[in-house]
This record gives C-alpha cells, structure tokens and sequence, in this order.
C-alpha cells in the first residue's frame, strides 16, 4: 500500500467533521416481485469527509446500495438518509443528483457526441450558470485532472484513462460534496487505474469531499479511509476496518 | 454550449434518417401551400377579376359547375329599375378549350354593359358593334394562345378576329378571351340566356341595403342567387369542393408527415435511451429531456416546413404552368399562407414528439448503470 496516499486518507478522515452524511437503516431492496433479493437488511454510516470503500464479490449488492445512495434507485424497505433526510422522499431527486452528488461510472458514460470540454459541461446545464461561466468552470476542471489538452477531443478519441478523468471532472461539474464512484478503475489497466485513484484521493482529500468507493479490488479498498465489505445483500459482521494512519 | 446544442446535436447525429424525416414532412408542407394556395388562389383571382370589373353584387347560380349555370336573360330586365341599382350588366361566361389552351375563361358581356368599361386597350380595338365577329384578349390569354391584333382565333366552330388586347387590371380578366354576348349565345347554342348578372350599385348604398338589395333579387330571380361580389366564389358548391379537397388531400399529408416525425424521434428516444438516463443520472430533470425531445421534433417541423413552403412555391409555379390550368388563376403565396403552413409545419413536429418525449421521461436513470 502506498504509505503517502494512506496517511493522506487518514489525515482527511480525522478532520473530517463528525457530521453523518449517510445513514442506512435496515435497508432492503428486491427486484423482479421480490425474487431477486439485492440488499437483505443493510446497516451503514457514512461520515462526512470520508472515504469509504464498499467492497464484496460481484452480485452482492454493491452497486444497488450506491445506485440507492445516488437516489437512482429506491429502497424496497428500511430507511436511507442523506443529512438527516430521507433520500426516497426527496420532493427533487434530480435537483439532488445534480448538487450534491457526484457519479463516476466504471464503464465512465461519457456522452459520445459530445467533446470533453461539452461533457463536462451537460450536468451544469441544470444550475442556470451563463455558458461561458459553464465553459471557464469546466476548462478548470479539466486542468485539475490533467487534460487541458484534450478539451476538444471526443470521448472516441481519448483513452480509457483520459475518458475516466473526464468523466471525474464530469462529477465535479456542480460542485458536490459527496462523489459515488462504482468501480471507476475497473475498465483501466494498473498503471492508469494507479493514476486515477491517485486522482479521487487527491480530490477528496484537497476537496474534504465525501468519497463512497465501489470496488471488488482489496488492493484498492486498502486505500481507504473505511471499508465495508458485503456479501449476499449484506454488510458482513466485523466487516468494518478503519485505517488509523498510525 | 448551451442547451440547444444538445438540441441540434441529437438530430445531426443521424442525418440520412433526420434528411429523410425532413423531407417527409417538407412533401407534407409543400402539398399544403401548393394546394390550398391554388384554390384560394382562385377564390382571391376571381374576387379581384369582380372588383376590376366594378362588380357589387353578382347575380348568379354556381351550383357544382366551375361556371355558373345559364338561366334566361330576362332576369335582368327584373332587377334593372330596382332601387340602388346604378348598372347592370349581363354576361356568359364558360371555360372553354380554346386552340391550344385546354381551359379559358370565355367572357362574353352584353355590349356597352360596365364590365366593359374597365378594360384598357393595350393594342388594337375594341369591337365596333356587338354582331362584329371579334374578340379582345386579356393580355395573358394573349400570351397564353400566342395571339396578336389582326390574327384569327378559333372557339368551337366559329372563327373570329382579334381585334384588341386588353389589360383589365386582374388576373382573371387578363386571363380571358373576351366578346359580345350575342356571339357567345350563338357558339354556344344559348340564345337569350346568361349565366351572370354583374350589378353596380349606387354610390352611396349602405352594406344592410346591398343585403336587402340581394334578398329583394332572390325573391325576383329565383333561378339565380344574388350576393355580394366578395362572397360570391366563396358560396360556390364548385369551389367549397375544390377547397375542401385541397384541405383534405393536405391533412393526409400531414398526418403522413407526424407518422414520420413519429417514428423518427420514437427511433431516436429507443437509440439513446441510454443517453437519457445517463443525463437523468446526472441531475438532468424529466422535464428537461421531454423539453429535448419536443424541441428536437419542433425543430424537424420548422426546418421541414421552410423546406416545403420553398417546394411548395416552385410546385404551385410548375403547376400553374400545367396546360390544364394555365392562366385559370394565380397562386395565393401570401405571406399569411406560408406562416400558416410553417406554423403547421412545427406543430406537426411537436404534436409528433409528444408521445416520444412521455416514454423518454417514463425512463428510469438506474439503466444507465446497469449498462
């Protein structure tokens, strides 16, 4: 494990404020009329500034719990809240998608007609900021992951790590103080999978945001500031490690 | 970038499809302007050929014919002395085939009536006398047969002179082959009948007198109808059916034209569906994407309809040329008809786009992830 990128993990975790960011509460959710049961009762906390790795094998239910999070799906029962309010009521899921939080999918979703620069622009489109607030914000953005170069290039033209960095300056479009990222070095080799989770700690840690982590990789969840490991729909018991720093 | 980038973005990034949609519906449009402008076109050529003759109310049967039918020529013997009739002027008139041109208006008026007065001479004369075996030309009909003063010209059997070309200051006139009432009777084997009464009323006569006026003649001639000069195309049995088949053969071709704007963003929602959730993942509102969609059809409408007002015009030009109506009316290209079929034209599209955009806001974002 990298000991700088850990102690800078740890660092954050321990400024962090002890606010609750998240809080599910024997959350279950069911799909196909209850035959498929993804989350079987689950019990978590995320903190505010921290970074937490969700980890398990595929089909434990993972992702359903980050797609919950990030309000795409809705619990079949149990409660989930998001600062203290119930994320299946919210009276605006989109509002809250687009302010608060922040996706980063494993196969990136860029749009495909659409340049770096316009990809990262789309999600602001729901702020109301003028366009050329829009693009100077989303240049920066792309400078803060390294890609002031390839404003112009289309998602076709760009690697799979620098389709990934734009999608993460993507996340950042609104300014969100929580970023989901499932499995966003999962379609990278080592080295650009290195590189881009370098990059998320670099940016929860300067950011103090709250980053949820999907991943199967335990090499990667080592770089946590908590991880929590599911299986079968369940957080496993005694799951919970939290890196110290010390 | 702004919104309508995504806009116009969504619709070139298939253009064969999106070319093929817009001209669909640009052949819908043009339909549109080329038939209705024809048959407004000869509503307004005719009210325009009754103002230049200096026509207030026409006494008339136009039954289901294009021409009205004859009735006898007494009948303006009883309306002459009525009150507020300042002139009167009996006249037969008939399309005819005449030399080359499959159909003209023959206009033949009793002589020295007003209808003659408004026509200026451009070349040649007017005939001396109503038994004088000749005719003027308006100066399109002229153009029309390619007829000069002094040639001959021949109607049914009878061969006359050409002794004038005329402008009569409308499309209709100039359009016409124009002569004696006693000539035409002749030609066309109807002694003592008229299938028009043009009457000028006084000066001074209020709209309620000319209504009173007209149902005074009705109550006179009751094988004609009497009614004012503007209303009277427009009454015909003749011209409503032209109307109505210009406006139906349009409606099919609009409703053509939404199955096509239809299917085209019905394609384009079922194509991006992942785009869509993907957008709806990323904060994007419902509303949002329903307003992409309708735009992206609104927009296939309006560039569709421009697209067909222009075929349109160059089909109604081409058309006009047609022998089988060449100089029988002009086109109405106003500019209310070419808002109108533009207006339609994006209506069409937003009409179209509304089911497309409800199954795209029906989408749930979590398929994007699921991807």
């Amino acid at each position: 494990m990298n000991s700088s990128i850990c102690a800078a993990t740890s660092a954050a975790a321990t400024s962090a404020t002890s606010a609750r960011v998240f809080d599910a509460i024997d959350l279950e959710k069911n799909f196909d009329d209850g035959h498929v049961q993804a989350l079987r009762g689950v019990n978590f906390r995320v903190m505010q500034g921290e970074l937490l790795a969700i980890t398990g094998p595929s089909g434990c239910g993972k992702t359903t719990l980050l797609q919950m999070l990030g309000a795409l799906e809705r619990p079949t029962a149990g409660t989930l809240l998001y600062r203290g309010k119930s994320i299946p009521d919210l009276p605006d899921p989109s509002n809250y998608r687009a302010r608060e939080i922040g996706f980063i999918f494993q196969a990136f979703h860029l749009l495909p007609t659409f340049t770096a620069l316009e990809n990262v622009q789309i999600p602001m489109l729901e702020t109301g900021l003028p366009p050329s607030e829009r693009k100077d914000r989303a240049i920066a953005l792309l400078r803060s992951v390294g890609l002031e170069h390839r404003l112009g290039h289309f998602p076709a033209e760009l690697s799979g790590g620098e389709r990934q960095r734009v999608a993460i300056a993507r996340s950042l479009a609104n300014g969100p103080s929580v970023l989901l990222a499932d499995e966003p070095t999962g379609n990278l080799d080592s080295e650009n999978a290195r590189l881009i989770l370098e990059l998320l700690i670099r940016l929860h840690v300067e950011r103090n945001m709250t980053l949820v982590l999907v991943t199967h990789d335990m090499s990667i969840a080592e770089q946590a500031s908590r991880t929590v490991q599911m299986k079968d729909g369940r957080v496993m018991p005694d799951s919970e490690v939290t890196i110290t720093g010390e | 970038m702004t919104f309508f980038t995504i806009v116009i973005r969504g619709l070139i990034r298939r253009p064969v499809r999106t070319g093929l949609t817009l001209l669909g519906i640009s052949i819908g449009i043009a339909a549109v302007v080329a038939l209705v402008g024809m048959s407004r076109g000869l509503s307004k050529s005719w009210e325009a050929g009754m103002r230049a003759r200096g026509t207030d109310i026409v006494v008339s049967n136009m039954g289901s014919s294009l021409t009205p039918q004859p009735f006898s020529a007494s009948a303006r013997d009883r309306i002459a002395h009525l009150p507020h009739v300042a002139a009167t002027c009996a006249i037969l008139v008939d399309l005819m085939s005449v030399e080359n041109v499959q159909m003209m208006m023959v206009s033949a008026r009793e002589w020295n009536g007003f209808s003659w007065k408004n026509l200026r001479l451009v070349a040649g004369r007017m005939p001396h006398d109503p038994s004088e075996q000749a005719v003027v030309l308006g100066r399109t009909a002229a153009d029309l047969l390619g007829k000069k003063v002094g040639d001959k010209i021949q109607i049914e059997t009878e061969e006359l002179s050409v002794v004038g070309i005329v402008d009569g200051n409308a499309w209709v006139e100039n359009c016409s082959v124009i002569l004696a009432l006693p000539i035409l009777q002749k030609i066309t084997d109807n002694r003592d009948k008229i299938n028009v009464i043009d009457i000028r009323v006084t000066p001074s006569t209020s709209t309620g007198e000319v209504e009173q006026l007209c149902e005074r003649i009705n109550k006179l001639v009751p094988e004609g109808r009497a009614m004012a000069a503007s209303e009277n195309i427009s009454n015909s049995q003749a011209y409503r059916i032209v109307q109505a088949m210009s406006w139906g053969t349009s409606l099919l071709a609009v409703v053509v034209g939404v199955l096509g704007v239809m299917n085209t963003m019905l394609m384009t929602v079922f194509e991006r569906t992942h785009e869509i959730c993907i957008l709806l993942a990323l904060g994007w509102k419902r509303w949002r994407i329903v307003r992409m969609v309708l735009w992206e059809s609104a927009l296939l409408g309006l560039v569709g309809g421009v697209a067909g007002v222009l075929i349109g015009a160059v089909g109604v030009k081409v058309l006009g040329r047609m022998p089988a109506i060449r100089g029988l009316l002009e086109p109405d290209l106003s500019v209310n008809l070419l808002t109108l079929s533009v207006a339609i034209a994006v209506t069409v599209g937003v009409i179209s786009g509304l089911y497309p955009a409800w199954r795209s806001s029906r989408l749930e974002p979590s398929r994007a992830l699921r991807a």
